[in-house]
């Protein structure tokens, strides 16, 4: 799809834009339910290793490799969703890192799946974007419907409060188990996607800045919407990109208008920085954060806009 | 039917719970009658919040049992029992304070439909853009008891900016959508104004003639002795007293540990 | 044998202990997991380095300079990443001071480049041998500084007026601020003393590795956390005990097991703790209560 239209560069980023979208979407729903996790990035991995292990070792096919990566990632997504809960806040940040630290060990030391030298040549899925295209709009569709379900509302609940929602009936356990297994099957679609894009990993790939920054996503698009998830990673993917388009029209400037002191320096000062090489953009991401939660503490987008934007349609709904 | 009327709604015998040395709960016998608004009173630190968490299931017992409707009441968590038919309110109110009124209630209701992959796959055949089967039924459900208590017209305001009164009042109705057949109130007038308190043995009495068993931790007398059939006092984790209004008032063990606090000159 | 892996599990568990005292110390008082404290403890290296490289200071010069340097820096990440954010939230404090680590961890490639950079010799290298135990003069210095350093810790905590101040403060916030406890100060103290710590934990770190590198901040932290929990949230003195068991168990699993399974050991170790015991080792309060 698109080849026609989209030139390598332009495909190359849109594909990380939508894989990242859907790595926010996998935080997202043990959000939903109040549980913080910074090892999403560890569920990639296992989505990852476990679809490069079936197309490459086994020859399956990349879908079939897909779906089995995203199963087995949810699997382990309810293992490890059992210990989660029992413990909640910081005890839940510190076991999900220790869970992504662990996962990161044993690809360094296994070396089935290339151990220290990484994961090698593995297949180049041609298809990468359109199983975005079809991936993508189908959660905004599941999440559109949870948000109006009686398991999206429960989840809600337990969110705000966990004691009240068990007192009322709710099943805790098991909701918050769902959720925390959809997430990281969703995480593992994910990595099946980026491993078969990318064609190489090691065990640093998914590391616990990469679980850090999926966070981010969330928290900077707002995580009281299922539209935050999508917000998020879009602008934050797609931000150095806008900004070096800025670059291309710091460029149109005559040189000058410029060519006096302080403002040649601020100049070659944005120009240089505008380039965004890896470690800029990620000075930003941070300084976008610090200023998220002084500002905008809820994200860019909260429930609370989207509740006053289309509350008539509400109305008529429960006429 | 009729052996029903005769056995207690709820029977507790010899319940005990220590924190550490201190017994907040100790050795309590009482049954609660089918049908009746029973109030349990004593002076604060006498065990009633506890009592509460007890029966349902946020604490654990040491020792003792709960018999609900003649069936022991061995189901370990708070949601298993809130199924079995037992509902609260809590002292502090607890509402979702990001969640609408209506969808307060809905949460009530959420016990008695749950999901399962049939019904979302059946769901999704016919409505793949709409709303589930059970949720327009909830909705339904959930709508006719804000009526009764009088929020149907705040539905759509979120449950935090309501002012206090009409909290304490959705809190009621979120415990009522369980369709419970054992309530339990913890402290339901405490700040309401006089007024609010006023309206609210109406409201309580209403709630009983639903066919709901009540029991009500309260420090408002006026509104204990007003409602209640019965009364068991508990002072430091022990009964001390259980009768009617009439004999509690009388009796001289509760005016000294507890009337007597507030009512002696 | 035996007793050489124990003398290289202190050095190793020293150096968690410097790290996870200013996490614990700062969870003390405000209940936060301050994220960017590993990147703190790499400044303080890449300060300690600079002064050696370009300063020509000596190693004591190095140690106070990195002290001072990260002791300011917890300064200014309270005024930007802790006081601004919402109080309400409890995840904000949290993710703004991610901002912070990626900031400074990314700022430190920028300016350093990705790769390790060496540290020079600044001790003269000499052996001991005491019995069984050959040990460096360099291990020795390093050993010193790091249990000096919280001995004078645990005076302070112990003996002085804004010491207990920090602990009433840890105890309840607000009945500190009853009793009189500036809070604000507290906290502000607490960032400092934390941060400076971790500044001279830092040099220590480079000495030990002949080296420092941007990245050497986020495994400190994770490390850092592991002990944190260990000793007990909050718990200063179990963070110190905390620290050397650490260290101790890495080094002894990395000669008797493997060098790969060592940190899974820590990571196992640090997931059965939150399970069965999240009170830590030596037991405290739990974050759930404050």
């Amino acid at each position: 799809m698109f080849d026609g239209l989209l030139d390598g560069y332009t495909r190359s980023i849109l594909i990380f834009a939508g894989i990242n979208v859907v790595a926010a979407y996998s935080f997202y729903v043990p959000f939903k339910t109040g549980q913080v996790s910074l090892g999403q990035a560890g569920f990639m991995a296992v989505g990852a290793y476990t679809a490069a292990i079936m197309t490459q070792k086994f020859g399956l096919p990349f879908w079939a490799g897909f779906l089995v990566g995203g199963f087995i990632a949810g699997i382990v997504g309810v293992v490890v969703g059992f210990p989660a809960l029992r413990i909640k806040g910081i005890y839940l940040l510190l076991l999900t890192l220790g869970f992504s630290e662990i996962v990161q060990v044993i690809a360094l030391s296994w070396d089935y799946v290339g151990g220290a030298q990484g994961f090698r040549q593995i297949a180049f899925n041609r298809y990468t974007l359109d199983y975005l295209v079809v991936l993508i709009p189908l959660l905004i569709w599941f999440f559109a419907r949870l948000e109006r379900s009686s398991l999206g509302r429960a989840m809600d609940s337990i969110h705000q409060d966990e004691t009240a929602a068990e007192v009322m009936g709710i099943d805790v356990v098991r909701t918050k188990l769902f959720a925390f297994g959809l997430g990281a099957m969703i995480a593992g679609f994910a990595g099946a996607l980026y491993a078969h894009h990318a064609t190489f990993m090691d065990s640093s790939t998914f590391n616990i800045m990469m679980g850090v920054e999926i966070l981010m996503f969330v928290v900077v698009g707002g995580g009281s919407t299922y539209w935050g998830p999508l917000l998020g990673a879009l602008f934050l993917t797609l931000l150095p990109e806008f900004l070096r388009t800025l670059r291309e029209w710091l460029e149109l400037v005559p040189v000058s208008w410029m060519n006096f002191f302080p403002a040649n320096r601020v100049y070659d000062f944005l120009h240089e920085f505008l380039d965004f090489e890896n470690a800029k953009r990620l000075i930003v991401y941070g300084i976008i954060l610090i200023v998220m939660m002084i500002l905008r503490p809820d994200g860019m987008l909260t429930r609370d806009q989207l509740r006053r934007f289309s509350l008539p349609r509400l109305g008529r709904r429960h006429g | 039917m009729a052996e029903l009327a005769n056995e207690p709604c709820l029977a507790i015998e010899g319940l005990t719970k220590r924190f550490g040395g201190f017994y907040a709960l100790n050795d309590l016998t009482m049954a609660v009658a089918q049908g009746a608004i029973h109030a349990v009173i004593g002076p604060n630190g006498a065990g009633k919040t506890t009592f509460f968490n007890l029966i349902t299931g946020v604490l654990t017992a040491d020792t003792g049992r709960i018999v609900f409707e003649g069936r022991l009441l061995d189901e370990a968590r708070p949601s298993r029992r809130t199924v079995r038919g037992i509902a609260r309110t809590f002292q502090n109110i607890r509402l979702f304070p990001q969640l609408t009124v209506l969808e307060t209630v809905m949460i009530g209701e959420h016990c008695r439909y749950y999901p399962s992959i049939l019904k979302g796959l059946r769901d999704l055949l016919y409505r793949p853009f709409g709303e589930a089967e059970d949720e327009r039924v909830m909705r339904g459900n959930a709508l006719e008891l804000l009526e009764f208590l009088g929020l149907a017209d705040q539905r759509d305001q979120k449950a935090s900016d309501l002012p206090y009164g009409d909290q304490r009042k959705l809190e009621m109705a979120r415990a009522l959508a369980t369709r419970p057949r054992l309530l339990l109130l913890d402290e339901p007038a405490a700040g309401l104004n006089p007024h609010e308190t006023e309206h609210l043995d109406e409201v309580i009495t209403r709630i009983r003639d639903r066919g709901v068993t009540i029991i009500l931790v309260e420090h408002d007398m006026g509104l204990v002795m007003g409602i209640s059939d019965r009364i068991t006092v508990l002072n430091f984790g022990t009964r001390i007293a259980d009768g009617n209004p009439r004999e509690i008032q009388d009796d001289p063990a509760v005016i000294e540990a507890y009337l007597g606090e507030d009512e002696a000159p | 044998m035996i007793y050489q892996q124990v003398i290289n599990g202190l050095m190793l568990g020293a150096s968690y202990s410097l790290v996870a005292i200013g996490y614990t110390l700062i969870f003390g008082v405000l209940g936060l997991l301050y994220f960017a404290h590993g990147e703190v403890f790499m400044v303080g290296a890449f300060v300690g380095l600079y002064l050696v490289l370009y300063a020509h200071a000596n190693i004591y010069v190095a140690l106070l300079g990195a002290m001072v340097a990260c002791a300011a820096l917890g300064v200014a990440a309270v005024y930007v990443a802790v006081r601004p954010v919402a109080k309400d939230r409890p995840l904000a404090p949290l993710i703004s001071t991610i901002g912070l680590t990626i900031i400074l961890q990314n700022l430190a490639v920028y300016i350093f480049g990705g790769q390790q950079v060496a540290f020079p010799e600044t001790i003269k290298q000499t052996l001991y041998t005491i019995g069984p135990i050959t040990i460096s003069s360099v291990q020795l210095f390093i050993l010193g500084v790091a249990v000096g350093l919280m001995v004078l810790l645990w005076l302070f905590i112990e003996r002085t007026k804004i010491g207990r101040a920090i602990r009433a403060t840890a105890e309840n916030h607000e009945t500190a601020a009853l009793l009189g406890v500036d809070v604000n100060k507290v906290i502000l103290v607490t960032f400092m003393i934390g941060s400076g710590i971790a500044g001279i934990a830092g040099v220590l770190d480079g000495i030990k590795n002949s080296g420092v590198s941007p990245f050497m901040g986020l495994s400190a932290a994770v490390k850092g956390l592991i002990v944190m929990l260990l000793g007990g949230l909050g718990n200063v003195f179990g963070a110190m005990i905390a620290g050397l068991m650490l260290g101790m168990i890495e080094i002894l699993s990395a000669a008797y097991i493997g060098t790969t399974e060592r940190d899974l050991f820590s990571f196992m170790i640090l997931i059965l703790i939150l399970i069965y015991r999240p009170t830590g080792l030596f037991g405290t309060r739990t974050a759930d209560e404050r």
